[in-house]
């Protein structure tokens, strides 16, 4: 049997051979430059002949004052980033699924996913009318509630929720179209036997709907912490400015700053791996924890 | 774990591979021999050096080669390099970096065929020199800036040229070079061997005036500034004197920005007039630090100065009286360049090509906005000194060690000068086809500034206007004079123009710093230390952070003396030693 597949099949290995053959050029090749990290790399000497320094950068960012900072900011806003991506998606999408009205179903869904194709260039430009404690009009809201002012973006204070709320705001529309796709896939006999045992709207979406879309909320959330260092450097890099460096900048921009804008490339290149070997344990964590709770796997 | 791989590559990692990719190859190239690589990477050059070779040993007698700042080789020679293409230039029809007015006359007039090795995008050209630079292969000459200057020096693969300067350099090149005590050949001086060719470094492009709205000066009832006393008078009645009288109060006095040192809505210059000299970009490189003597001999750090600490409680007094935009800390310059435009900021201090960007079109579309262009002023009777980083070169030719006439460079750089400043010619700057200006300057391969060039003309020009007489204006000159006279006759569009050659103009106020020395430059001349380049970046966060909290007032001034102090002990002082150890102190 495993003969007459090969003979069918053949054609279709050969077509990853492309994919492959890119893969191992562009993804596995490049991995050899992780030798930049234990070595004073000059590039005129190349990686052969650059200076050995054994752990040296890696003991250089483990001294430096910012590293733990960094570290634990990086850490805080990925977490709060992933609770917020994924409860405001669960929420649009429960709410907007008990909407009739097909028109402004659509209508809302497409607009809560607009903001996912803007670039944080764009999107930094109008969170910085809109956040302005003087003229932006979150803060006029705020005052017309009696509240006080707030320097949403310049202060330290503030910044990492800022961070996480505007990533939600811009990425949950994407979320919110995923569940909303779960759920239509809900078996509708299941809502008709509840209706026949006397359960109303809420009654039906507390036990029909939400154990029918745990497995795909597990899947994300645990997939979402693989990436549970990459805070996005497109957004703070954006966003944040010296004052709320403090609270803000995140590993990515740190060795941006540190790292690439003097030419320090076996710094830089030792964070990368640092952060490397973090991602592969948690991704493995992850991926173990998805096995289990939502049976996923990839092969 | 791929496709995790794959999203990192966006920030630190990018870069780093590139390189790898690069060395690997080089390393390749490097084992299988190097006159086997020579062969392979280019094997016409290596055909026509042989024949050159041949011609020269045959008819030795012929062959000349030049044996001072002018001539002409022949046989003609190849001479190769590697070059930038600005992405925004347009280039005159039919020309191209390959073929130009300055490649014929390089050709005819020199003897001299440029082979250009590749071009690239500027974006990616120093991705693409690092990549020349790990392989070995470098061309005849190429640019590069001040650290891969350093490490080629280090690597050896650079030839020295002190003698072919010597010999070769034409009496205008070595004045372009030996300006300002000869700061710029300083620089590319290295244990007492000239090893490369300054681009830049000469001038002071960088020094900062004080830009005020004539209009709103008029409408508060107040004369320009003449001390440091008046400039904060002029911002705190900007403030709150309704300066652009529409009854509401929504202006503000200073232009700032969350950069802090910058050619726009600085800082420079507020500083320099308490004698105060801190430089620490918030973006770019770090390493460019103002250092000063002191009493004992010994340099200083200009930042950590007394000085500095009276400038910035004014700048906090400033800030909490509401003349400073309170969002300064996270609007860039784009954002502050609106702010004033939309007429809501009425004073700055600046660089000279401000009126030319952003204010350059508010004359014209602003009913009565105008504004004036002052020198800096003093807080006491000492006169202010504008500080200045552009005396230093940031950019040099290096020429090959294998380059077979490594003074080639040279003569091209003498006629470049001798076209541009010694006998203008127009051709090789503008040439104009169906209306349209094309710059060809930039399509030479060596460029080279005339420091001082810029205040000169502006000289000209208004002792022209003076005279009426313009026939001692070359073409340049002329050029300006017609744009002065345009905006004298009514041409609103001219403002930036006027602003910069007339009179009260910027180029006069700069010719004035540089006549009546009132410039300050750092008192070290070399180039980046180990430690600058390891702690710099992290240091100058923590200033940038230092100045921009103690202006908004979250921090008291005295933390100012703690930073301070926190500085020498995490790596300023190691920095210091260094500096009075390189010997490269003025």
């Amino acid at each position: 049997m495993s003969r007459r597949n090969w003979r069918l099949e053949w054609p279709l290995h050969l077509m990853l051979v492309p994919g492959l053959i890119i893969a191992l050029i562009f993804s596995y090749g490049p991995m050899v430059g992780i030798v930049i990290a234990f070595e004073d790399f000059i590039p005129v000497k190349g990686i052969f002949r650059s200076h050995w320094v054994g752990l040296e950068h890696f003991k250089y960012i483990y001294y430096l004052s910012e590293t733990r900072e960094v570290l634990r900011n990086t850490v805080f806003i990925a977490f709060m980033k992933i609770v917020g991506g994924l409860v405001a998606p669960l929420i649009t999408a429960l709410l907007l699924n008990e909407i009739r009205i097909k028109s402004f179903k659509r209508t809302v869904q497409t607009i809560v996913y607009m903001p996912h194709f803007l670039s944080w260039v764009i999107m930094a430009g109008i969170l910085l009318d809109v956040l302005s404690p003087t003229s932006g009009i979150v803060n006029q809201f705020l005052s017309w509630l009696g509240f006080d002012n707030v320097f949403f973006l310049g202060n330290d204070q503030w910044f990492p929720y800022v961070l996480a709320g505007t990533d939600v705001l811009k990425e949950f529309g994407f979320g919110t179209v995923v569940y909303l796709a779960a759920i239509t896939a809900v078996n509708p006999s299941l809502y008709e036997a509840a209706v026949l045992d006397g359960a109303n709207r809420w009654k039906q979406t507390l036990n029909v709907t939400i154990p029918a879309i745990i497995p795909i909320t597990i899947l994300l959330t645990t997939l979402a912490l693989g990436n549970v260092l990459n805070a996005g450097f497109d957004q703070v890099f954006n966003l944040y400015s010296p004052s709320v460096y403090s609270t803000g900048d995140i590993l990515d921009t740190y060795v941006y700053r540190i790292g690439l804008a003097s030419a320090q490339y076996g710094v830089a290149t030792a964070v990368g791996l640092f952060k490397s070997v973090i991602s592969l344990i948690l991704i493995s964590l992850s991926y173990l924890a998805a096995y289990r709770f939502a049976n996923y796997r990839i092969f | 774990m791929l496709t995790n791989a794959k999203a990192k590559l966006k920030g630190s990692a990018l870069l780093s591979l590139l390189l790898i990719m690069v060395t690997v190859t080089a390393c390749n190239d490097n084992n299988s021999g190097s006159t086997a690589s020579n062969a392979n990477s280019s094997p016409k050059t290596s055909a026509s050096d042989n024949a050159t070779a041949n011609a020269s040993t045959s008819e030795s007698k012929a062959a000349t080669t030049p044996n001072g700042p002018t001539g002409k080789y022949d046989p003609p020679i190849e001479l190769t390099t590697v070059r930038s293409v600005n992405s925004a230039a347009e280039l005159p029809p039919g020309d191209s970096l390959d073929s130009n007015i300055w490649v014929k006359t390089f050709k005819d007039e020199l003897g001299i065929n440029l082979k250009n090795l590749w071009k690239v995008n500027d974006a990616q050209y120093q991705n693409k020199i690092a990549v020349t630079m790990a392989s070995g292969d470098m061309p005849d000459f190429m640019e590069v800036d001040a650290q891969q200057f350093q490490i080629l020096v280090e690597a050896g693969t650079i030839a020295d040229l002190t003698d072919s300067y010597a010999k070769y350099a034409s009496d205008l090149t070595k004045g372009s070079m030996e300006v300002n005590n000869g700061l710029r050949l300083k620089a590319a001086t290295m244990n007492g061997k000239l090893m490369g060719i300054p681009v830049d470094g000469g001038d002071i492009t960088d020094t900062e005036l004080i830009y005020i709205r004539k209009d709103w000066l008029a409408n508060v009832g107040l004369q320009p500034p003449k001390t440091m006393e008046d400039v904060i008078n002029i911002a705190l009645a900007f403030t709150k004197n309704d300066p652009d009288k529409n009854g509401k109060n929504d202006t503000y006095g200073l232009s700032l920005d969350l950069n802090l040192f910058n050619g726009w809505s600085g800082l420079d210059g507020f500083f320099n007039g308490y004698h105060a000299y801190p430089f620490n970009p918030t973006k770019g490189s770090a390493t460019t630090l103002n250092f000063m003597k002191g009493p004992d001999g010994k340099v200083q750090w200009a930042d950590t100065q007394p000085e500095v600490k009276t400038a910035l409680g004014k700048l906090a007094d400033l800030f909490k009286q509401g003349a400073i935009y309170p969002e300064f800390s996270v609007i860039d310059g784009m954002k502050s360049a609106e702010l004033v435009t939309s007429g809501k900021v009425g004073m700055t201090f600046g660089a000279f090509w401000v009126p030319t960007w952003p204010i350059n079109n508010m004359y014209k579309d602003v009913p009565g906005a105008d504004w004036g262009i002052y020198p800096l002023v003093s807080s006491d009777d000492k006169p202010a000194l504008s500080q200045s980083m552009t005396g230093l070169p940031s950019r040099f030719y290096v020429v090959s060690k294998k380059a077979e006439h490594p003074e080639a460079p040279i003569l091209l750089l003498n006629t470049y000068i001798e076209k541009l400043y010694g006998h203008f010619d127009k051709n090789y700057h503008t040439v104009t086809v169906d209306g349209k200006d094309f710059g060809v300057f930039g399509l030479s391969p060596v460029r080279g500034g005339m420091p001082g060039n810029n205040p000169k003309a502006a000289a000209a020009v208004q002792a022209a206007k003076q005279s009426g007489d313009t026939s001692a204006l070359n073409d340049e000159q002329k050029q300006y004079y017609d744009q002065v006279a345009k905006f004298e006759a009514g041409d609103k569009s001219m403002w930036a123009a006027n602003k910069l050659w007339a009179a009260d103009g910027v180029f006069s106020l700069l010719g004035q710093y540089s006549d009546n020395n009132l410039v300050f430059q750092s008192a070290y001349v070399g180039n980046p230390t180990t430690t600058m380049i390891a702690k710099c970046p992290s240091l100058r966060d923590e200033e940038v952070k230092m100045i921009t909290s103690i202006i908004m007032g979250s921090k008291p001034l005295d933390y100012f003396d703690e930073w301070a102090a926190n500085w020498l002990k995490s790596g300023g002082q190691d920095i210091l030693d260094e500096v009075n150890a390189s010997g490269q102190v003025r």
